[in-house]
């Protein structure tokens, strides 16, 4: 395959600015794409080039109009297009077409995309692999009996989830048999009108799991080997918002199994390029395969930090058919790194979306603080988009470093303009089980009494703040000199005519 | 912060947050807040960026107002906001009278907080709901939001139907106390 | 005059007898009720020590029936006089509601009137602090005739000096009609109500029932009837309020507004405005950011905020010189025009053209709202209303195009057919008979129906239409418009135009009056 010199970033936001910065140091030329939504986005200052999709008029979201996209690259003549992750990343279709355009899709193949990306498949892959899952059907529920039975032989409780789903919607907990009934039409309908598909599967639940994750590099050689895990278990109705690596609940015993467990689900699906395999961890160590998302993740700064890896940089010399340099033996982790997420959300009422301008926005950049952004001063955060604004990434030699220089980094970071997920960051890493590792995916709901980070003293701060600003303002409603004498005079002209 | 500090008589505020904490103010501009008899400066920095923060006990806060309306503030504290109602000691006296004497207000009305599409009702007229449940889905920003009712009551009417797209502040249900 | 002699003992005593009726009691009987005393509402309005009372011991007079008691007490329930708001003349009477309810009986009214001559005479401008329960029944009919006589000074007034109305209290019956004749009616959440018939009668009548605040609370007055243009959570903010809306009035319709050096730089950065309409024709923008990035520095003061919100009017300083501003709210209804909206800008801008102050209009209205009810309910002839007011209005008036300018709308929004007299327009500009969704269903009715996929090629056809046809630089060729500028000059360009046309006057033809489509 030839060597890659442009590529179309078929995303935006901070992972085109992210593909944008790695690219330009491969001396690869970017192209970015101009949507409507955003004409003027941060995103679009760091390509060489922009394509304009603001006059289309088209039902499709820009990013993912594959026959216009696909059109794109030819009519520019561009080597390669990059997904990022969301939109077209996990779309075989897209992923085909481009094999068929003789255009390199930076990630996997279209079968690996496809086999991956249904659940039911998945499975069997993986059961067929000896892989450990989560006991469950081994297929979709076909009814309310079959239902039953599944329910009985894995044990109570058990969840429902939708076969083409995720992030949350299709899912039901079962606790007791006489609710199954219910809660599997539930989740039916749910599943049904999310992704037009009403097929359901049934698993054993696990209560308190962590979410642990392992990053995967495979080349067309055969070569695959794994970078370490990132735990992503500190989630808020199945959104993550803050992300680590390595995982205090590992040992290195553990971390090779799970490793080699993540490298075989690779294998047995021919995969190539980097993906994630994702597990959730019970409280004695058993982990269970949940399910491998084959794009680029959202939190793999993390792995970046701890590796020395630069996985968009690999993901580009991989599609242009270079082989891994590094064995599995030579991956070391070294420290800790701590991923905030920052989006424009209000914490105090719900988590709901801020929508507004960025009027400052302040970071403190370090040795150990990384930041990744799609906004800078005048953005604008419309309904269009998703809220994340941004990315801290905060190293350090110890888990216990790592999260007192995030905290430091934290309280530097200020925006305004919107309200952001910063002071729940704070609450978090302030969090005494936190700080102690105790996590799982129900951290929030079950140990969290405040949802944000106050101190003592800020209620008093802002009271104070409100009765100063009113007494000035008080001062120049009853101080200010009006000029009434001014409004008396008039020239001859106006005065004559007036009078009149 | 450009004032004057011409007047020498005492100005007094009292300042109401949300959770009706009150808070006594003397002359607010001479910069101090008063703790036990002790009388504590305050300074107010702002950086070559504009961010504005009040140095207190050697503690750094980041302001700022986000809406202000009459005597009716807004106030962010390090990311945290806080609603500040600042009121001479009469319009607070005729606060608490009103609030005493305040007839049992009927109806509640939810509104939406932004605007969006709705994609659900999870309730249903006449359904009798609590303080913390969900009321409805809201779709804003691509992600689907659930509104959840800040009292206890009963679902008086509902306004739009699935499918709508509401305005910010539009009255989506009305909550009979 | 020996001051230990019987006369100045006499003219001490009274003094005394007078300050015994404003005891501390009374006053705390007020505040008890969540309200201030007539007196105190007047020292927090007037600058210090200024305030100048008339007719202090006046009493109140004997009916000529034995029907009732009338309580016996100095100034019978009214204090008037003159003082400084800002250091300029200002006319004053302030009802007490202590006596006898603050009803208006012969001597009251007899105050009100003196107070509103003498502002008439002067020209100055006048305020009326209301808390009274309505006409004196004792009285009869000199209390009905004493309204009418207050009625008919508030219309003689009007449009030659300025008229507040402060609703502090009840206003009921009659007495509503006197603060609706002024020019603005300030209100206080949950203590001051105004209803023609109360809810007793309402009861009586109809068996409905509603309470004072549904029928005539302040919130009823902002958000639905619009009868109230601004209401405050308590009185001392609701006078500050009045001291604001004044700072922007001349005294009378000779003079011009006064003038506020603001501090604002005449060429003060406002790039964002170039960013401010959306590059999508239908998404919605905020108005209010447009003014306050175009005024001078926090100067605006709007007007009605909460009655036909798609409509925002208010007054602005540009650079320290006042002006109003009528502008369409994209945000709202898309910013459209309807009855109440008509309504709201056609009153507003008769006050400007009456006190001389210039009219800024922002315009993005895409056209009239369409419907049963609103014709039904005379859209037709309150539309014209606005026009009207437009049209007549002989102060300087300036108009920016940000966006839509379709149809009637367009017209009637101050063009230069009517008398704008500088029409800018950004080159976001769209303006065209109708909008290009409906242009093209017209135009190209023929070739959507036969077209395959007519939905798109509505939306082709549309934004053709919009390029070519709907374009500000054919108005511009055409003269249509003065000019197209770039929104970050607006300021700057405002400012010189309403420099220009300082000395502006239309000799108008001789006539009584015009007579708008009320």
């Amino acid at each position: 395959m030839k060597k890659i010199k442009s590529i179309l970033i078929a995303n935006r936001g901070e992972i085109a600015i992210r593909i944008s910065e790695t690219a330009k140091k491969m001396g690869i030329k970017t192209y970015g794409i101009k949507t409507s939504k955003e004409p003027s986005a941060f995103y679009l200052q760091f390509m060489d080039e922009i394509i304009d999709f603001t006059e289309i008029t088209n039902d499709i979201p820009e990013f993912l109009d594959i026959e216009r996209i696909i059109y794109c690259i030819k009519e520019y003549d561009i080597d390669a297009v990059h997904p990022g992750y969301g939109y077209l990343a996990e779309n075989p279709y897209f992923a085909q077409k481009c094999i068929d355009e003789k255009i390199t899709f930076i990630g996997p193949s279209p079968d690996s995309i496809y086999k991956l990306g249904n659940k039911t498949i998945a499975k069997q892959l993986a059961s067929n692999h000896n892989i450990p899952l989560l006991e469950g059907s081994s297929g979709n529920i076909r009814n309310t009996k079959h239902a039953k039975l599944l329910a009985q032989k894995i044990g109570l409780p058990v969840i429902i989830k939708a076969a083409s789903g995720g992030g949350g919607r299709g899912m039901r907990i079962v606790e007791n048999i006489e609710d199954i009934e219910k809660m599997l039409r539930l989740a039916q309908n749910e599943a049904e009108k999310a992704f037009a598909d009403p097929s359901v599967f049934m698993e054993k639940y696990v209560r308190n799991p962590r979410h642990i994750e392992f990053q995967i590099l495979a080349d067309h050689h055969g070569n695959i080997i794994h970078l370490g895990e990132r735990e992503c278990s500190i989630q808020r109705k199945h959104q993550k918002l803050i992300e680590e690596s390595p995982s205090i609940a590992l040992n290195d015993e553990l971390r090779t199994k799970m490793g080699e467990s993540a490298i075989n689900i690779a294998k047995a699906s021919n995969y190539r390029n980097a993906g994630t395999v994702e597990f959730l961890l019970d409280e004695s160590g058993n982990f269970y395969f949940m399910e491998m998302n084959t794009r680029i993740q959202v939190e793999h700064p993390v792995t970046e930090m701890v590796t020395g890896f630069d996985i968009v940089e690999w993901q580009i010399r991989i599609a242009q058919d270079e082989k891994l340099t590094v064995k599995q033996k030579d991956v070391k982790i070294n420290g800790w790194a701590i991923e905030c997420r920052i989006n424009a959300e209000d914490v105090q009422s719900g988590f709901t979306p801020y929508l507004g301008t960025i009027e400052k926005i302040y970071v403190a950049k370090g040795k150990n603080c990384r930041f990744d952004t799609g906004v800078t001063e005048g953005s604008n955060v419309t309904a269009n988009f998703d809220s994340m604004l941004a990315k801290l990434i905060c190293y350090g030699e110890t888990r216990e470093k790592a999260i007192s220089n995030s905290l430091l980094a934290l309280n530097k970071l200020q925006i305004q303009g919107v309200k952001t997920t910063i002071p729940f960051c704070k609450a978090v890493l302030n969090h005494p089980k936190f700080k102690k590792g105790d996590i799982s995916t129900s951290f929030i709901v079950k140990d969290m009494k405040q949802l944000y980070h106050q101190e003592q003293d800020e209620e008093m701060i802002a009271a104070f703040w409100a009765a100063l600003n009113y007494n000035v303002q008080l001062d120049i409603e009853n101080e200010t000199f009006v000029d009434y004498e001014k409004g008396k005079n008039m020239t001859p002209w106006l005065m004559n005519k007036r009078l009149k | 912060m450009m004032f004057s500090k011409s007047k020498k008589n005492k100005q007094k505020f009292i300042a109401c947050t949300g959770n009706n904490k009150k808070y006594e103010f003397v002359n607010p501009k001479e910069l101090y807040i008063k703790q036990g008899k002790e009388n504590i400066p305050i300074e107010i920095v702002s950086d070559k960026q504009g961010f504005v923060y009040i140095i207190w006990k050697k503690k750094k806060y980041l302001v700022d107002i986000i809406e202000k309306n009459q005597n009716q503030y807004e106030i962010l504290v390090n990311g945290i906001s806080y609603p500040v109602s600042v009121e001479s000691p009469f319009s607070y006296k005729r606060r608490k009278y009103l609030a005493k004497n305040k007839e049992e207000s009927k109806i509640e009305q939810i509104q939406a907080p932004m605007s969006g599409k709705i994609i659900e009702f999870l309730v249903e007229e006449n359904q009798v709901i609590k303080e913390g449940e969900p009321l409805l889905i809201l779709e804003a920003m691509k992600m689907q939001n659930e509104i959840i009712s800040n009292i206890h009551g009963k679902i008086n009417k509902i306004n739009f139907h699935p499918e709508d797209t509401v305005m910010k502040d539009d009255v989506l249900i009305e909550v009979e106390k | 005059m020996d001051i230990n002699g019987k006369i100045y003992k006499d003219f001490l005593n009274r003094i005394e007898r007078f300050k015994v009726q404003n005891d501390p009691d009374k006053i705390k009987k007020q505040h008890a009720k969540g309200k201030l005393h007539a007196r105190e509402r007047i020292a927090l309005l007037f600058d210090k020590d200024s305030f100048e009372e008339l007719d202090a011991f006046v009493t109140s007079a004997t009916p000529d029936t034995g029907f009732g008691k009338i309580d016996e007490a100095f100034g019978d329930g009214v204090v008037i006089g003159h003082g400084r708001i800002n250091g300029r003349l200002v006319y004053i009477y302030s009802q007490d509601f202590n006596v006898m309810g603050g009803s208006l009986g012969t001597v009251h009214a007899k105050k009100i009137i003196k107070i509103q001559d003498l502002a008439l005479r002067v020209g100055a401008p006048i305020i009326g602090l209301i808390d009274s329960g309505g006409a004196r029944i004792q009285e009869g009919v000199a209390s009905l005739s004493g309204y009418a006589s207050i009625f008919h000074r508030n219309i003689q007034s009007s449009g030659v000096i300025p008229q507040i109305s402060v609703i502090l209290g009840p206003a009921a019956g009659g007495a509503v009609y006197s603060p609706a004749l002024t020019d603005f009616v300030f209100m206080a959440k949950k203590t001051s109500y105004m209803f023609v018939t109360g809810p007793n009668v309402v009861k009586e009548v109809l068996n409905e029932e509603v309470s004072f605040e549904e029928l005539g609370g302040a919130e009823v007055h902002a958000r639905k009837s619009g009868v109230a243009n601004f209401i405050y959570e308590d009185e001392e903010n609701a006078l500050l309020g009045v001291k604001k809306i004044l700072s922007f009035f001349p005294s009378n319709n000779l003079e011009n507004p006064p003038y506020i050096d603001t501090n604002t730089k005449r060429d003060k950065n406002i790039d964002k405005l170039r960013a401010i309409v959306p590059d999508d024709p239908n998404k919605p923008y905020d108005v209010k950011k447009v003014i306050e990035l175009i005024i001078d520095t926090e100067s605006f003061f709007e007007v009605s905020e909460h009655f036909a919100p798609n409509l925002v009017i208010g007054f602005a300083r540009l650079n320290g010189k006042a002006i109003g501003v009528v502008a369409n709210q994209p945000k709202v209804l898309a910013g459209v025009l309807d009855i109440n909206s008509s309504l709201k800008g056609a009153r507003f801008i008769r006050f400007c053209d009456s006190f001389n102050i210039p009219i800024l209009t922002l315009e993005d209205v895409p056209g009239f709202l369409p419907g049963l009810d609103q014709e039904h309910s005379g859209i037709i002839k309150h539309g014209a209303k606005l026009l009207f007011a437009y049209s007549e209005a002989s102060v300087p008036k300036i108009t920016v195009i940000m966006r839509k300018s379709y149809g009637g709308a367009f017209c009637v929004m101050n063009s230069k057919n009517i008398g704008g007299d500088y029409n800018f327009a950004w080159p976001t500009a769209e303006i065209a008979v109708m909008g290009p969704e409906g242009a093209v269903s017209i135009l190209y009715k023929k070739e959507l129906q036969n077209a395959e996929d007519p939905e798109k090629l509505k939306k082709e056809f549309a934004t053709r239409y919009r390029q070519e046809v709907a374009n500000p630089y054919i108005a511009d060729e055409k003269g249509y418009i003065d000019e197209v500028i770039d929104p970050a000059d607006t300021r700057k360009k405002l400012i010189t135009a309403f420099e220009t046309l300082e000395n502006k006057h239309v000799d108008q033809p001789a006539r009584k009056h015009g007579n708008i489509p009320l």
